[in-house]
Order: C-alpha cells, then structure tokens, then sequence
C-alpha cells in the first residue's frame, strides 16, 4: 500500500516536471486578445477573422480584472496577451508604463482617414496612437413604453423631475441611474459646464460649477433608489418598477431578452444652463502589447487590416447597438435606418470623451466618494468637495 | 561532548525543517524585503522599468498618509478585529462542543458538513451574494422580510454603525467553519481520562469546560487563532467589496488599515510610495503585537 | 427516575438538532439563495419576486457550465493543484513541525515567533514581488511555480498548526519506542504521523481548500485558457455590467463548492484521533 503510495506520488512529480517543460510554444502566427467584453461582440469579431485572415490562428480570452493583471503581465513574454481590446480610458496608463506598441508600427495613419476624428483623438496620447478603434458608445436615455409614451419624454430636467416627483410611489421610479457612480454622474457636471479634471490633469472638485451641479443633481437623486450599483438600477428598470433610465448599449441585449417595448431619446436639457446632460464617450478598440510586436508584427498586422474592414463595424452596430468609428461603415444601408445606432452615433460624438491620461484612476476614486459622501451620506456639498479637491491633489501629486 | 551534540542536533534539526523555512522565506520573506527595497525607488507609472533608487523620499511622503483618517481606520481594524475574534471564538467552542455532543452522533457528520459550506465558496461569490442577494435594499432578502414584518425597509449598509455589524455578520459567516472545524480537531485530541477525572472530582459541564477542555485547547488551537487573528487585522475584500467599491458604495465609511491604504496609496499606480507605507504598516504591527504579547506575559 | 433522566435525555437530543437545523439553515440561506438563481431560467441576481424554490425551474445553466466552459479540464487543473500542493506543503511542513515541537535548539523559539510576525505582512503588494522573483526563475506559465507559491503560502500555517498538535503527543509513546530500536525518521512515519492524523487532515484540507478557491494568483501566474482552474474559470465568468449571465454564475459556484465538501464529508471519519481510539496502533 505504501510502495503504491510513493510510487503515485512520484509518478505525479515527473508529470508535473515534465507538464512544465512545455513552454508557451505560441508560433508567431497565433495571437491571443484579452477582453472583458459581452458575447455579441466577440462572436462579430472572431467570426469575421476566421474568414478574412484564417491563417492567423486568434484566440479570444475573457479575463475578469483585466486592467489590473495587464498591470503585472504587461512586459512578460511567457504571459502577456498579444493584444488586449477594452476603453480607451487606460491607454493613458500603459503607454507611460511602456507596455504598448503605437498602432502606426503596424499601420500608416493615412489609412486611419476613414476614421471619425474623436475615436482618434481619444486613441491618441501624447502624439501617438495606441488604439486600433471598434465603435464607440455612450449612455442614453431609455424609457419604458408602457408608462411614458413617445411625446411624454421629457425635453428638459425640470420636466423630468416632475415626472419623477408624479410616479415615484409604490414602490415605482421615475427615473432611476446609478446616481453616485461617477461614470453616470458625470453627465450631470458636464451639463454645467464642469468635469471632474480638466484635459490637462487639474482635479475640478471645488469649482463653483461642480458644487451647482452636484447640488442640482441631488434633487434627483432624492427620488432615486438608496442604492447606486448597477444590479438594482438595471433590475428595477428590466422589472417594470422603473419608467425611465440611463444606459450602455450592453444593457439593450438584456431589455430585448425580456421583451419589453422601450425607446432611446436624446438626454434632457438641463433648464438652468441650457445644456443636456452628457456622460463621457468610450472607445472600444484593440491595444497592441509591445513584447510580442516585433516577433508577431506580420500577424499584428494581418489581425489589425482585418478588423478595419469597415463591415466589421456594420456587424457590431446591429448586433449590439453601438456606433462604429469608420465613416464608411455608416454607408450601409441598415446602419443608416437602425435608430439605435444613429442615436448612439449621435449622442456620442457630442459627448465628452473620457480622458485617457493616467490620473484618471485615482479621480474616479476620488469622484465616487464625492458622490457617495453627497448623495448617499447626506455630507455637505461644499465640505465635500472640499475634501475631494484636496484628496484628489494629494493622490495625484502622490503618483510620480 | 554536550556542546558537540548540541551543534549536532542544530544541525540536523536545521537540515530538517530547511524545505519548509526555504519555501516560506522564498514566498512570504523574500516578497517583504523585496517591498523594503521598492520602497527606495521611484517605482511608478512614468518609471515602471526603469527605476531607480531615490533614498528615503518615499518614507517622507508617507508620513502624510498617517493623518487622522488613518487613526480612525487603525481604530476601527483594531475593534473590528476583536469584535471578530472574540464571537468567533465563542460562538465556534460552543457549536465544536455541541457537535461532539455523544446525542447526536450520528447527525454529526451532516450538521459539520452543511456548517462547512460558507467555506468551501469562493470568498467574493459569497460576499457577492450577503451583498446583493441579503443587503440589498431594493431586492435583498432581508428587507424583504423585514416588508413581510411591516416593517420600512432599511439601507442596512448605508450608516457606519449598521454597516459595520452587517460586515461582521458576513466575516463570522466566512470565518466561524474554519474556526469550528480547528476546535473541532482540537476537542478530539483531549483525553477522554480527564473528563473522567473530572467527573469524578465533583465538576460539573461548565466547571469541566472551563477546568479540561478550555486549558486543553489553548495549545493546539493558539497557533491558528493568531494567523485568524492577523487575517482579521489585514481584512480587505469583506469590507471593500460590501461598502468601498467604486461604483457600488453605499454610504458607509468603515475603513480598515488595508483598504484606507488602498484608497490612498495603491490607487496611485505608485509601487514606490505604496511599499513605503506598506513597510511603515508592517512595522506597526510587529510593534503591536511585541506590546501585546508582553502584556500576556505580564499577566502569567 | 430512570424515565426522567430519559426525557431529559431526548429532550436534549431534541433541543440540539434543532440547534443544528437553525444553525445549519443559517449558514445556507445565502447559499441557497444562489441555488434558486441557479436553477431559474434568465434570472438576474435581483428580484422583486424572488423565491426560494424556483418559479420556471430548469437545469440548462448548469448544462451551459459544462457544455460551454471547460469544465473538465479546469476540474482537473485544479485537482492536481491542489494534489501538488498538499504533496508539497506536508512533506515539508510535518518534518519541520516535528522538530520545533520537539527539539530545543537555538534559534528556535525566534522562528516560530517571526513566522506568525511575516505574516501579518500586507498581501496586496506581496503579489508583485513574487512575480518578479518567479519571473526571474523563468516559473511563470508554469504548474511548479504555481504549486511552490501555494504551497509557501500554506506552510506557515501547516507548520504552526500541526507543531501545536504534535505539542499534545506525549512524548512518553516515542521513548518507548525509541527503546524498541526506532529511528527518529521511523518514529515520525511511523508513530508520531498517525497520531497526528486529525491535525494532518485539518490541514491538508485547508490546503485544498485554499488552492481549490484562489484565484488572484492563477490568474496572473497561469495566464492563457489551458491553464485555466476552477477558481479563475469561474472568476472570469462573473457577470458583470457589461456580460455574463448569473444563473450561469451561480451555477458555477454551486458546482465548485460541492467537491471539497464532498471530501470533507468523507474526511470526517479519519479525523479521530489516535490518541483516543487506544494506544498506539500503526
């Protein structure tokens, strides 16, 4: 029994020893894309590569805290993806870090032309692009056509609140947002005319304009939900409980699965400033991770001609609703007559895009206990932001 | 002769136990003094290779960390961590001792299984599910009973108070299996003569509890009340992911030592600076437990 | 007044498994709560008309984890881990346990007390220093390395737990055998082992257990779908904003909780002691 035992055991050893001995034996036309996207999209993706480049052999992984394993992974050859696809928003990050290849390595930039100048710019960062883009989305408002019809959706805030103030009962909501996520929130500031940091990296918590909006905006969210995550704001709307709220295009596969009739409408005008309200503009595209470019760049290549292929844009705005970033793929004839996309394309393009410089980590944290101490706390708005304005300073003067 | 076999038996009991202190040094010292020596570079987004040494610039800054919201944040992990330990240990002697009860033997297996489950989840599921499926106050269990009650519905984790009690009810719920199953393990290794012995003497359950069992426990369950204890000091996910995380707060502002550190420092991007008050933390608490442990020997 | 003491005794009996059965459905609420989601067709994770026994009940998510996902290769994967792991982390742990508990030596007392202090270390930023340190010994991407940081992980635990249980072995039992003509590796394999066998158990069960559920490792140090475990599969099937379904999820996590409570079930019959069962038997 014992002889039996030890002889598993080593048995096992030289498994393991001999398991490890096979390295990564990736050829170098294989390459492996990280996402943390939904299915739609990557069925889009990966159907349209096996017929366009079917010699290039590309895997599509979902990884979960993606952001923060590329962080470790980044520089390691045994480990790091070959490319990543996600927002924009981090480019900012990895670029200092040095982790990613500038996208003209592999493509000229007159063959970007094509391309709508904000998925540019936001792929831009310090002169350089790192970011092949796929489409672009912001939020938008969406109403259930069971309780507020088409000539109901309110034109400005003011109208809105009334509805609110009329339907918030019995458990109903009239509008329902994740109020104190500072993606949602932003909307609301940049109504006024203000941002959470400016395009240079100057934190703006306690500008007059913030503390106005903020102060505005609690209004609302005083008819709103004590809770902000995304599960409750979503399942009130998908149950009925909630008539009106903002969201992603990945949300509209979820209210098609349960049926139920809803619109899109521009976002209301807020009466005092004249502006609506505008949350920021992602870009989705693909990042180039620099360790593997060289020994990979024809498969880079290959992979990145073939996603820029206006048709894949035209998949992905009608499987998913999003708005791509060639031009041309808005000459086909459904994208032109799909509301949802020309909305989104729409909104979009007169939305701010989301800063891509680093110090937007440590804003966004910042942003939320603001909104969090405001809306949720009850916390006064200019000892608030008060202490955020410094909080922010202190963090980011912290980061070099 | 006596000072040879002593080097001898060093030796040998060194040669012994190398594998293990090998292993341990490699992964839990080396990352320590790896993290001493990132704390004197400049480690940070703009030098993520190419870092070098800048002194004790790092240490100096880190200072500003130590203000009075980290006091309330090393307060708070202090009560936290006693609140913690000390119903864990209550509630786990009481179900161990339950457990071996002769009456329910043959139950036994099942009850300690079922108990076992909160543990055999991954921990984030499950803090997933206390926070979403229980706490919610929109959807979440709890309201919803407490609605079945006639009762209002509550923000349960909206007030520091209520927040930190319904973070405590999902640590225990983490934590109590482990801690039951070690005591469990303990009361099976105590000489049923004592017992006896006892019986004899006159005692009755709770004197025999508190004669045999209690001191009888001590030694073998110590070593892993400590590790709970330290794991209950460096609480991170529990409280983060329940009341912190950006864009699922809820109002609350508990904060322990390691999430306070988090929000302020490792959101940075700034290994350098992070490793610094990383160090001065670690620091903390080494001299925290030398107080601690001379006070218990005080008292012996 | 023999019939007295009966009544007591079953009342007792009684009042105890009612103990158990509340205590017991406490510990489950939640985990049935994830149980009904499982088993619901497009559920979310809220509901307003939530119910523990699921309305429009269905297996399909749970035939979506296997027919979808990997499901048996992460099994395996993480099967051996954490075979790996126990292997490693008790061949070194028991060794080094012995000693401390029963040799004086210098330096001794030092150690033990520095490996509970090390431990008290920030792990969030421990994580980046191994990676260096195995990047450095070409060990990531590989099962070893993987199975050397868990398994270092465990062994301050593993070491203090078991010398704790060897302290409670009276040495008198090894002098007797060392009477008999053992060697000391004989007395640890032979004697002191199987004594020690509830502490063994504990412990190879909470290394499982901290293998089967770790997940931040895995991901960053066995990157690429082949590697994949249980405990990262399943992280990266978390529903989030954006994708991924939490009946599938739920599911999931029903289904990689249920092996290592099936070997703690198991388990439970060795976990009596030596000592007690009488004497010292191989």
């Amino acid at each position: 029994m014992k002889k039996y035992k030890s002889l598993i055991i080593l048995l096992m050893v030289v498994f393991v020893l001999t398991g490890c001995g096979k390295k990564n034996t990736s050829s170098s036309q294989s390459i492996v894309i990280w996402h943390d996207k939904e299915d739609a999209v990557i069925k889009v993706l990966e159907k349209h590569l096996k017929e366009t480049v079917p010699e290039v052999e590309v895997t599509f992984e979902k990884k979960t805290g993606l952001t923060e394993s590329l962080k470790l992974v980044g520089n390691d050859p045994s480990s790091a993806p070959d490319m990543y696809l996600f927002a924009h928003d981090k480019l900012g990050v990895y670029a200092e870090m040095g982790i990613l290849s500038p996208l003209t390595d592999f493509i000229t930039k007159e063959e970007l032309s094509d391309y709508i100048p904000l998925t540019l710019s936001s792929a831009t960062y310090k002169g350089e692009i790192y970011q092949l883009p796929l489409y672009f989305e912001t939020l938008l408002f969406v109403y259930n056509k069971k309780y507020m019809s088409d000539e109901e959706v309110p034109k400005t805030t003011e109208e809105l609140y009334k509805y609110m103030v009329s339907k918030t009962k019995y458990g109903h909501y009239g509008f329902v947002e994740q109020h104190s996520t500072p993606y949602y929130a932003v909307g609301w500031v940049h109504a006024f005319g203000s941002d959470y940091i400016s395009s240079d990296g100057v934190p703006l918590f306690d500008t007059e304009e913030m503390k106005e909006a903020l102060s505005y905006h609690k209004k609302f969210v005083s008819l709103m939900p004590g809770e902000t995550e995304y599960a409750t704001v979503n399942t009130l709307f998908l149950e009925g409980m909630a008539h009106t709220s903002i969201v992603g295009p990945w949300f509209v596969p979820s209210i098609k699965d349960k049926g139920i009739d809803v619109g899109f409408a521009q976002m209301p005008v807020v009466d005092s400033t004249g502006e609506p309200i505008s949350p920021y503009c992602g870009v989705q595209g693909v990042h180039v991770i620099k360790v593997h470019a060289e020994e990979k760049k024809e498969a880079i290549t290959k992979v990145l001609k073939a996603l820029m292929s206006p048709q894949v844009g035209v998949d992905l705005a009608l499987s998913t609703g999003a708005a791509p970033s060639r031009l041309s793929s808005y000459e086909n004839e459904e994208v032109k007559n799909n509301t949802l996309v020309m909305l989104m394309r729409q909104t979009a393009e007169s939305a701010a895009p989301m800063p891509n410089i680093p110090e937007l980590d440590p804003i966004f944290v910042v942003a939320g206990n603001l909104l969090t101490d405001i809306n949720m706390s009850g916390m006064d708005i200019d000892e608030a932001a008060e202490k955020a304005q410094k909080k922010a300073l202190e963090l980011i003067g912290n980061m070099r | 002769m006596n000072k040879k076999n002593l080097r001898k038996k060093t030796l040998i009991a060194y040669a012994a136990s190398a594998p293990a202190l090998i292993l341990i040094a490699s992964i839990v010292v080396f990352p320590i003094i790896y993290t001493l020596y990132i704390s004197l570079t400049n480690m940070n987004t703009y030098h993520w290779f190419n870092y070098e040494i800048i002194g004790l610039k790092n240490y100096q800054r880190a200072l500003t960390v130590f203000d009075s919201g980290f006091f309330s944040a090393l307060l708070t992990t202090i009560l936290w961590t006693v609140v913690n330990i000390v119903i864990q240990l209550i509630i786990a002697f009481i179900v161990a001792n339950l457990l071996n009860s002769p009456l329910i033997k043959h139950q036994k297996r099942l009850y300690e299984t079922i108990l076992m489950f909160p543990w055999a989840m991954p921990g984030y599921v499950s803090i997933l599910l206390w926070k979403t499926g229980m706490f919610n106050t929109q959807f979440g269990l709890l309201n919803n009973w407490v609605q079945k009650l006639g009762f209002e519905s509550q923000r349960w984790l909206s007030s520091d108070v209520s927040a930190f009690i319904c973070c405590t009810v999902v640590n225990l719920w983490l934590a109590l299996p482990f801690m039951i199953m070690i005591m469990d393990g303990g009361l099976k290794s105590i000489d049923k003569c004592l017992y006896e012995s006892a019986t004899i003497d006159g005692a009755g359950k709770f004197k025999q509890a508190m004669v045999v069992t209690i001191p009888c426990l001590k030694p073998i369950i110590g070593p892993s009340v400590v590790i709970t204890i330290f794991t209950t000091f460096k609480t991170f996910d529990v409280i983060y992911l329940m009341v912190l995380q950006t864009g699922a707060q809820t109002g609350a502002h508990i904060q322990t030592i390691i999430t306070y550190a988090y929000e302020n420092a490792f959101i940075t991007n700034n290994y350098g600076y992070s490793s610094a008050i990383s160090i001065i933390i670690f620091i903390m608490l080494i001299a925290f437990s030398f107080v601690t442990s001379r006070r218990k020997n005080d008292d012996a | 007044m023999m019939t007295r003491k009966r009544i007591k005794t079953i009342s007792s009996k009684i009042l105890l498994n009612l103990f158990f059965i509340v205590a017991c459905a406490m510990a489950l609420i939640p985990i049935l709560y994830a149980l009904s989601i499982s088993f619901t067709k497009d559920a979310s994770l809220l509901s307003k008309d939530f119910t523990f026994i699921p309305k429009h009940f269905t297996l399909d998510n749970y035939k979506a984890v296997f027919t979808e996902e990997p499901v048996p290769l992460w099994f395996c994967n993480s099967i051996f881990l954490a075979f790996m792991t126990i292997c490693l982390s008790l061949s070194t742990a028991v060794p080094a346990a012995y000693i401390f508990s029963r040799w004086k030596f210098p330096g001794r007392k030092g150690i033990l007390k520095a490996l509970l202090l090390l431990y008290s270390f920030p792990s969030i930023l421990s994580m980046f220093a191994i990676y260096k340190m195995m990047s450095n010994l070409h060990l990531i991407n590989t099962r070893i390395g993987i199975i050397i940081i868990y398994a270092g992980t465990m062994s301050v635990f593993a070491l203090w737990n078991m010398k704790g249980y060897f302290d409670t072995i009276p040495v008198e039992i090894e002098e007797a055998a060392k009477i008999d003509g053992c060697s000391d590796f004989k007395i640890v394999l032979k004697i002191v082992t199987p004594l020690a066998r509830p502490s063994l158990i504990v412990t190879a069960t909470m290394v499982l257990n901290f293998v089967w559920n770790e997940y931040i490792f895995s991901i960053n140090f066995l990157t690429g779908s082949k590697n994949e475990t249980l405990a990262s599969g399943l992280y990266s099937l978390q529903a989030t904003e954006m994708s991924g379904s939490w009946p599938v999820f739920a599911a999931a996590a029903i289904l990689v909780s249920l092996p290592v409570l099936v070997i703690f079930f198991f388990s439970q019959k060795y976990m009596t002691s030596g000592l007690t069962s009488g004497g010292v038997k191989g």
